[in-house]
């Protein structure tokens, strides 16, 4: 079977969503990076002082440290020729009819269904660095659960985000998420009181658009104890020829008892520079779940983190990956367990297609003390051409006796005797191509809520559309 | 011929040597050099491995490679290199663990004994010799085959990493043996080297160059021995195994150093179409031992066999690193790696599967497991995968844990004290390695050092 010609085009590569919206900014900020821009971006904001001073102090971090010499090459990145701030409106929307129009266009090319945005029960849609669009339900609003934007979350609950702010990511962490503490702008703020199940999923769609322009998403939830919730995230931007730069700061705090789970779907340009710190604190008998799906993006470096620092906290990381021509996914996980019985799981499926190239990085460490951790990692990864390519780099530390730690991973291409069976079953080849690659990624797509699962799918079977013949 | 006892001999060329300038470990290594008697061969091999050294940065615990052994706190200059004079041991004058050791084995191909690097003796079979097959020093060969030596010594392709070390070793050699079997003849028993050392405070560093011609057959043992050391000393070692098609070389290293011995070994086998080239590694001693292992897979069908087995105990810090470097199609490589740790030891694990883009059918397999048996004994496992063909079987897996609670209950109610049964235990974790050891001595002997050191906790 010529297989090489017969899947040659299945990746998801070519963009599906290139579109552009003319855009109409407020406020946009010179090219490149200050202190400056930084005063400038913290006064438009209207921010306290404390933030000014901290954002200022994470830059002169930025400064001095570093770009990273291991994953994606980020060499050819150049942060001086990033807008680092713009703001499409003035003010934020209160409903649905409020919203510009050709933002409406954008969702609605976007293919979001509209029963979609029916069930959603809060949506924060993120139009170009800023929240435009944010509704809540009102008996959420009674429970006393806090769905706003980053910047009304500093405004409007000063305390409760000085608290959290910066303790689950420092600017200190890394070169990126000192950048983004130096010029964070857009994403969401949560709070989820003590003992409250929030049942529907709380969504954030956005999208960047404009060429150029890096996208400092911050996003800081707390999960009070014995709370619940979901919070989704997924994305997608327009296609452009220069590259763009997306590096957000996720942080998360999950209380004892509480259960909180993040998804996202990342579905970025291929031009598009994907590096994002994503840190969850996982205290006593509380569970954390990360799921990361990453399709788009010209290289993504994203390694969502559980931080166990109560006994019996659960961290749970699945992380799917899709690189095709020209694409470097750079993903995984990270476990710290540094309180007993903890536990963790990770479970990694990567596709790699063409020139594409897929790792895993993935961090498990046990302290002295976390008596009884167990943790178990596995990773599966998938080629389908004889010029993709995969790596697996797990760091595996180990300071505790006690402890009971795995890791398993495993490389393959599809086999020719499954394509075989599924056609002697009637199946056309493209057809049993996808029901193979669909049952690779299966484990992580039913964990899923539905409509992303309906829409994984859909990307799947677009991109093995004419791949085979 | 005993090396290294002449001085100041005319084919030493001085006049050539680089300039020393500032550099106190340039200076040390100058007149270590001037002093030694050697081919022209080696002074050259030693001087470009002096530049390498002289030229890369000690690298640092930033670098992947090192990042869980520091080097930082690695000073060669304050170590003194051995020499060698006066005359050779009679073998009743060997030091007692080497001639315990000696007697261990009774059909061997070929011994030599090192003490301190200086040859003490050397034996090998008659009918080999008869056939062609050479075991000698590497002093020996470059007088009189440096054609051969030229072709293999230093010619691994060695890690950007690795060159400073790599290059302090040629620079400080003190002495490596070639083995050589030609086309077609089978060493029937192992040929096993013994490096004993016991000078306080010097720097040794031995080189085994083992060649298999198409088709030959060989064993090969180097064993380290040293009694417990007051001054620390640095022991560095090279292997190169080159094995053209369808040769096959089976590889053991078992490193018993006693306390104050910092020892680093870089092991380079490099397999032709269809051969095959077994390592293994028995780290016990020293109290910091590094083992950079590569399997370069460059012909067709070639296979490797990557074993080695660990157990630390007071506060040893062992750190293996291995690469199964696949550049040709249809190779097969398997790796185990199994270590035990109690008291405060610490171990590393960092091995590689790098598969090259067109090796398609690679086979490639990695697994290193690690038992925790005290509360402060820590262990790190990196097993990575670097994957540019996609036809292959690569997996790897790799565990932390400790002795199973459930069969410790199981075998203490069949009436064994919790100390017994941990010992068969542990025992039982070693035994899939422990029995692909060639040569029943030297597994016996092996078993009985694991046996003293789970007692001794």
């Amino acid at each position: 079977m010529p297989q090489n010609e017969t899947i040659r085009d299945l990746g998801l590569d070519e963009y599906k969503y290139s579109f552009v919206t003319d855009e109409k900014p407020f406020f946009k900020a010179q090219k490149g990076l200050s202190e400056e821009v930084v005063r400038q971006i913290s006064a438009h904001k209207g921010e306290p002082e404390w933030m000014l001073e901290f954002r200022l102090k994470a830059l002169e971090i930025f400064y001095a440290k570093p770009l990273p010499d291991w994953g994606g090459d980020v060499a050819s990145l150049d942060l001086n020729d990033i807008y680092y701030y713009l703001k499409p409106q003035d003010h934020m929307e209160r409903s649905w009819d409020d919203v510009p129009q050709e933002i409406k266009q954008t969702f609605e090319r976007l293919g979001i269904p509209e029963a979609e945005r029916k069930i959603l029960a809060g949506v924060g849609a993120q139009f170009e660095s800023e929240m435009v669009y944010h509704s809540l339900k009102e008996e959420w609003t009674e429970q006393g659960i806090i769905f706003e934007s980053i910047e009304d979350g500093l405004k409007l609950y000063p305390e409760i985000f000085r608290e959290y702010f910066a303790t689950v990511v420092p600017p200190q962490d890394n070169k990126f998420a000192a950048l983004n503490s130096a010029v964070w702008s857009g994403g969401s703020f949560v709070y989820i009181p003590k003992g409250v199940n929030v049942d529907i999923p709380l969504q954030a769609y956005f999208r960047v658009n404009s060429e150029q322009m890096g996208q400092f998403e911050r996003t800081l939830i707390i999960c009070e104890e014995g709370a619940q919730a979901h919070y989704i995230e997924g994305c997608t931007a327009p296609s452009y020829t220069s590259d763009s730069f997306h590096s957000g700061v996720i942080e998360i705090i999950v209380k004892a008892g509480a259960r909180f789970r993040y998804t996202t779907i990342q579905n970025w340009s291929h031009n598009m520079y994907n590096l994002v710190t994503q840190r969850a604190m996982v205290h006593e008998n509380a569970n954390m779940e990360w799921v990361d799906g990453n399709l788009g993006s010209k290289l993504t470096m994203k390694y969502p983190s559980c931080y166990l620092v109560g006994e019996g906290a659960h961290g749970e990381i699945l992380s799917i990956a899709y690189a095709s021509d020209g694409q470097h996914q750079d993903t995984g996980g990270k476990v710290i367990h540094a309180a007993p019985r903890t536990t963790s799981q990770i479970v990694s499926k990567s596709i790699s297609k063409g020139t594409g190239r897929s790792s895993y990085r993935g961090l498990c460490k046990v302290y002295e003390g976390a008596v009884g951790s167990k943790s178990n990692v596995e990773c599966d990864a998938l080629l389908l051409d004889e010029t993709s390519r995969t790596d697996t780099y797990p760091y595996i530390e180990i300071d505790e006796n006690m402890s009971s730690i795995g890791h398993e991973a495993s490389v393959s291409k599809v086999g020719e005797e499954q394509l075989f069976y599924l056609m002697s079953r009637g199946l056309s080849e493209q057809e049993a191509m996808t029901m193979v690659v669909r049952g690779f990624i299966e484990p992580i797509a039913k964990e899923l809520p539905l409509e992303y699962a309906i829409e994984l799918n859909r990307l799947i079977e677009l991109e093995m559309e004419g791949s085979v013949g | 011929m005993a090396e290294g006892t002449m001085t100041g001999d005319t084919r030493t060329d001085t006049e050539s040597a680089p300039a020393a300038g500032a550099d106190a470990i340039a200076r040390g290594l100058a007149s270590y050099v001037r002093s030694v008697y050697e081919p022209t061969l080696l002074t050259r091999l030693r001087r470009e491995g002096w530049k390498t050294f002289v030229d890369t940065p000690m690298p640092t615990r930033k670098a992947e490679e090192w990042r869980y052994t520091d080097l930082s706190t690695l000073e060669p200059e304050s170590y003194v290199p051995v020499t060698c004079e006066g005359e050779r041991l009679p073998v009743e004058r060997l030091p007692e663990p080497v001639r315990a050791a000696m007697e261990s084995d009774r059909d061997r191909a070929g011994v030599m004994v090192r003490h301190n690097g200086c040859l003490e003796h050397l034996r090998l079979d008659s009918a080999l010799e008869a056939k062609g097959v050479v075991y000698a020093p590497l002093e020996e060969v470059a007088d009189h085959r440096p054609d051969l030596l030229e072709r293999f010594l230093f010619r691994s392709d060695v890690a950007p990493m690795e060159q400073k070390l790599w290059g302090l070793h040629a620079a400080l050699l003190s002495g490596g043996y070639f083995l050589y079997v030609p086309a077609g003849v089978d060493v029937e028993h192992p040929v096993h080297a013994f490096r004993y050392l016991d000078q306080e405070g010097s720097v040794v560093s031995t080189h085994s160059l083992i060649v298999a011609e198409a088709g030959a057959r060989v064993t090969c043992i180097d064993e380290y021995v040293s009694p417990d050391l007051e001054r620390e000393s640095l022991s560095l070692n090279g292997v190169e195994i080159f094995g053209a098609d369808g040769a096959t070389v089976s590889y053991l290293a078992v490193q018993q150093y006693g306390r104050g011995v910092k020892h680093f070994s870089m092991q380079h086998s490099n397999t032709g179409r269809d051969s095959t080239l077994n390592g293994f590694n028995v780290t016990l001693g020293a109290d910091l031992a590094r083992a950079d292992v590569t399997s370069h897979l460059e012909g067709e069908g070639a296979r490797s066999e990557m074993l080695a087995l660990w157990f630390g105990d007071r506060n040893q810090h062992f750190d293996h690193h291995t690469l199964q470097h696949h550049e040709a199609p249809s190779a097969h490589s398997d790796l185990l790696y199994k270590g035990a740790l109690t008291a405060r030891s610490s171990s590393v694990f960092r091995g590689l599967i790098r598969v090259a883009e067109g090796a398609q059918l690679t086979d490639a397999y990695q697994t290193n497991r690690n038992l925790l048996l005290s509360p402060n004994a820590s262990a790190v496992t990196l097993p990575n995968l670097e994957i540019g063909a996609d036809d292959v079987r690569c997996s790897h897996g790799a565990s932390v844990g400790q002795v199973d609670e459930t069969m410790l209950f199981y075998l203490m109610s069949r009436g064994l004290t919790r100390k017994k049964a941990e010992r068969l235990l542990v025992f039982g974790f070693f035994e899939e390695v422990l029995e692909r050891i060639p040569g029943e001595g030297v597994r016996s002997r092996i078993r009985s050092s694991i046996e003293t050191k789970i007692q001794a906790r």
